[in-house]
């Protein structure tokens, strides 16, 4: 299994009137193929600034000082001045959403966002187009009738997972996830979660970077974890050693604030994380690779 | 299906908001105490025109021709069958002219400046709106200020304004009238070509303020909807930005269309007062004169066409963003 | 609120109607004269200074004087109508939209028939017929046909506070409905009550210049719009005596464009959705019932604006 992405040196600072805030703090990372790289924190760490840079989304205020992106060999500058070519959008690198209440205009059917989708990238006929969306949606067990729909006629947890559908239409390499599950009640959830493993087995797309801070969920998705502080990432590894046995004193603190109803964490004081001297959280970063 | 029932309801209430108009017409100018008719015939003495007898059988005549004799919810019924009828009844000033003849002729005067000048100010000061708000910087700044300020001047003042420079001081326009004296309406090319220098004042006041309206709304709108979720996702997907600016246009103009509905009584109410101003023989000046004269069949005709017109309107906007938005019918019809 | 986070666009309209209403009242104390005085001849020219700094009108009155009295009128017309529409208009919606139930059926049916008659027809049948018109009967007329769109904004407002938590908290602390109507529901609204205040001045004082212009105006008094209604019957505009009609009509453009700014700058600083930049998340399906930035033409709909 190769790397699928590789993301260097990535630095991203909002300009704001006033003080200018880095939000991302000479961050790298990577991810392996057919994996599920969570990436974790608290509101302000930085993550789903990340997110959307490698999603090559950023936009001012956000300004990329810094990075490059490799996929498949293909390095692309982020920093600066550089270009992202249009249509590495949604079929090298997706983004998903947060929120997909709002993704698809309201006075728009689904099938004329997936008929704009396609033609943005390649030329093909509307039936071809739609054709490929329908195989696609009712191989996910999504009934095909969706794409006649107007958004308002979808319930959330159909919404979210139509969207999903469309992030991926053109089998991009990478999905970016942006807190995906945070809007959905509990079952609603695993019925995503259990469809985007579904989507990586049958390598729609072939990585998946998961943006949250709802770390049970991670622990079910997530094949490696990485911790963000303040710009910057703290720690990382495989899921399992990282809920087990973290070694940043933030990410103790982070998987102790947990609350698990497993007989075993029972036993376990819950310690939470002080809300005032966080000095120990400026720890040096521990990788696992 | 939902856009009928939708279309069903909003007829029966335009339908029920007639009448009470039409009730409204009616009663609140016989809320006065005393009577035209003894205003008329006071004037006919004072004028020496008859003797006593002779302003009894007047007063008689005028009262019966009036229907002022009955009781009042005979009048009423009288009065809405002459309405249904098309029937304004007779002038009290110009008697014996009628109503529908006064009116008959200036109504196309009106309607001459008041349709185009509400359809090009809607049309350009949406595009300039829009254009404003994609392009942002100094457009963006110049247009804003300038539509706030030519929204905000009262469309009269606007009128007496360009009145001033253009026609008096700078004697390129005709100061007032629609026509050349001496010359008569008729359809041909001599009579339209001295018409339209008449036109152009009138027309350009209202289409002005006009614009600054619709471009100041319409800026706010697309100014929103660039920050929308479904832009930065169509953004993230590589959709052509050709393709998203369509969406976004569409969108913000919805409420722009609902705007033009609720802003068509301002805008007809603001073409009336111009053609004072420029003394254009539409039905500004026609409800001026008739006011100093007190002069009630007009007076309640033309009120009536305004609300009709402005009623006929609305629920022309209705039907078409009923047409655009799919969710004002689901929402109506309780789909959702 | 602080003041750092006003807009220079604050100060200019704030700027603009402290000017104006300071001249309405400042100036007839200055002045002390009275309007009717005849000071010259028909339509002399301006001439410095004093009293024919602004020539004279068709009367021989002195243009100044009148500007002055003229916007005092103007002014207390607005203000009079605009208090009355905004009270109404608050007592009708608050009720409305928080009792709900068969009394909001009826206010809201009421309402609904209001805002689709237009105004200025009922202003005009209603003025027509008044035996005698004066100021006060005229501000009346206008803030008794402007209240509607009040009411139904201050409904939406207050039927969405009523599902909120601190109303349920002063319902179980057994306030009654008055006490809360005051003391919970108000004050969350009161920011929109001032925009909506705003506006309806605004919208007052034209709707007082159109029917001046129109003939309706008061009898008694010097109004702007009598000003121009005066300056167009004798034929002013067309004998090139500017300084009859040019003074009314920039103190009036001055007025409504004023109060229009202050309304816009107060809306961006209480609704930071209308600012460029990052837009809120939740999105509004049917209209969303603020006074927006609105034009002249629009306030005299006497109805909600867009």
């Amino acid at each position: 299994m190769g790397t699928l992405v590789d993301a260097r040196n990535i630095r991203g600072v909002y300009y704001t009137g006033g003080k200018d805030v880095v939000a991302v703090d000479d961050v790298s990372l990577r991810v392996e193929e057919g994996e599920v790289l969570g990436l974790a924190g608290e509101s302000g760490s930085g993550k789903t600034t990340l997110g959307s840079i490698v999603a090559l989304i950023a936009r001012p205020p956000l300004h990329v000082e810094s990075g490059a992106l490799e996929i498949d060999g293909k390095v692309q500058e982020l920093g600066g001045d550089a270009r992202v070519p249009r249509t590495w959008r949604g079929s090298v690198v997706s983004m998903l959403p947060q929120g997909a209440m709002n993704s698809i205009s309201p006075t728009k059917r689904v099938r004329h966002l997936v008929w704009d989708v396609m033609r943005s990238h390649s030329r093909i006929s509307k039936e071809v187009a739609l054709e490929r969306a329908r195989e696609r949606i009712t191989t996910l067990g999504l009934p095909a009738r969706v794409l006649d729909a107007y958004p308002h006629q979808l319930s959330g947890g159909m919404k979210q997972r139509v969207v999903t559908i469309i992030s991926t239409l053109l089998n991009p390499r990478l999905l970016v996830a942006d807190e995906p599950t945070s809007a959905l009640d509990v079952s609603s959830q695993k019925i995503l979660i259990e469809m985007l493993l579904e989507m990586l087995d049958q390598k729609i797309m072939s990585g998946v970077i998961f943006v949250t801070h709802d770390l049970p969920v991670l622990r079910t998705v997530a094949t490696k974890i990485a911790v963000m502080y303040q710009g910057r990432i703290v720690e990382s590894g495989p899921t399992r050693l990282m809920v087990d046995r973290p070694q940043h004193p933030y990410t103790k603190a982070l998987m102790s604030s947990v609350l698990t109803p497993e007989p075993k964490y029972s036993k376990i004081r819950i310690e939470g994380m002080s809300g005032f001297d966080r000095t120990e959280f400026d720890a040096p970063a521990v990788i696992h690779s | 299906m939902a856009l009928t029932k939708y279309l069903g309801r909003k007829l029966a209430w335009t339908i029920v908001v007639f009448f009470v108009a039409l009730v409204l017409n009616f009663l609140l100018p016989r809320l006065i105490p005393g009577n035209p008719v003894d205003a008329i015939v006071g004037q006919i003495a004072a004028g020496g025109g008859a003797g006593g007898e002779q302003l009894q059988k007047i007063h008689e005549h005028y009262m019966q021709e009036f229907g002022l004799d009955k009781p009042l919810w005979e009048q009423f019924f009288i009065y809405v069958g002459r309405v249904l009828r098309g029937d304004f009844g007779t002038s009290f000033g110009s008697y014996p002219a009628s109503v529908n003849h006064l009116v008959g002729q200036a109504l196309p005067w009106t309607i001459a400046i008041q349709l185009p000048a509400i359809i090009v100010g809607w049309v350009i000061g949406n595009v300039l709106g829009a254009l404003a708000a994609f392009k942002g910087g100094w457009l963006d700044r110049g247009a804003f200020v300038g539509s706030l300020f030519f929204s905000s001047v009262p469309p009269f003042a606007f009128a007496i304004i360009l009145l001033f420079v253009v026609a008096v001081k700078g004697g390129i326009l005709p100061v007032g009238g629609a026509y050349s004296f001496g010359l008569s309406p008729e359809l041909s090319l001599t009579f339209f070509g001295d018409a339209i220098t008449y036109f152009w004042l009138p027309f350009w006041s209202l289409v002005l303020v006009f614009i600054g309206t619709q471009a100041v709304g319409m800026r706010s709108m697309a100014v929103y909807e660039l920050g929308t979720d479904y832009v930065n996702y169509n953004r993230g997907l590589g959709v052509r930005d050709g393709i998203t600016i369509r969406y976004i246009f569409r969108n913000a103009m919805l409420p722009q269309f609902t705007g033009l509905g609720l802003a068509i009584a301002g805008l007809i109410t603001g073409g009336l007062i111009t053609e004072l101003v420029f003394s254009y023989p539409g039905l500004g000046t026609l409800l001026f004169n008739a006011i100093g004269q007190n002069d009630y069949p007009v007076i309640q005709a033309i009120t009536l066409l305004i609300t009709l017109a402005v009623l006929l309107a609305n629920f022309t906007v209705d039907v078409l963003t009923g047409f655009i938005d799919p969710r004002i019918r689901a929402a109506q019809s309780g789909e959702r | 609120m602080s003041f750092r986070g006003l807009s220079p666009r604050f100060w200019v309209a704030a700027g603009i109607v402290t000017f104006v209403v300071l001249v309405g009242v400042l100036g007839p104390l200055i002045l002390r004269t009275d309007p009717d005085t005849t000071v010259g001849g028909l339509y002399d020219k301006p001439h410095c200074c004093g009293k024919l700094l602004l020539g004279t009108d068709n009367e021989g009155q002195s243009v100044l004087v009148n500007l002055v009295y003229g916007t005092r009128t103007s002014l207390i017309v607005g203000l009079i109508a605009g208090a009355i529409a905004t009270t109404i208009g608050l007592f009708v919606g608050l009720i409305s939209g928080y009792r709900g139930g068969w009394i909001d059926d009826v206010l809201s049916a009421i309402t609904n028939v209001g805002l689709a008659i237009p105004a200025i027809v009922v202003i005009i049948l209603v003025s027509v017929s008044l035996p005698k018109r004066n100021i006060y009967t005229l501000a009346m007329v206008i803030g008794l046909t402007a209240w509607f769109w009040v009411a139904r904004a201050v409904r939406a407002q207050s039927s969405s506070v009523r599902e909120r938590e601190h109303i349920d908290v002063a319902r179980l602390s057994g306030a009654g409905f008055w006490s809360i109507l005051g003391r919970d529901v108000l004050p969350y609204l009161l920011s929109y009550v001032v925009m909506a205040a705003v506006l309806q001045v605004s919208s007052a004082i034209l709707f007082e210049s159109t029917l001046s212009l129109l003939g309706l105006g008061p009898g008694d008094a010097t109004s702007l719009g009598t000003m121009l209604y005066w300056a167009i019957a004798w034929g002013s505009v067309r004998t090139g005596a500017w300084w009859a009609f040019v003074p009314p009509t920039l103190m009036l453009t001055l007025i409504v464009f004023g109060l229009l700014l202050l309304q816009s700058s107060l809306n961006e600083v209480f609704n930071p959705r209308l600012r460029r930049g990052r837009a809120a998340r939740r999105r509004m399906v049917t209209q969303e019932t603020q006074p927006e930035t609105v034009g002249a033409a629009g306030l005299l709909t006497g109805s909600e604006p867009n």
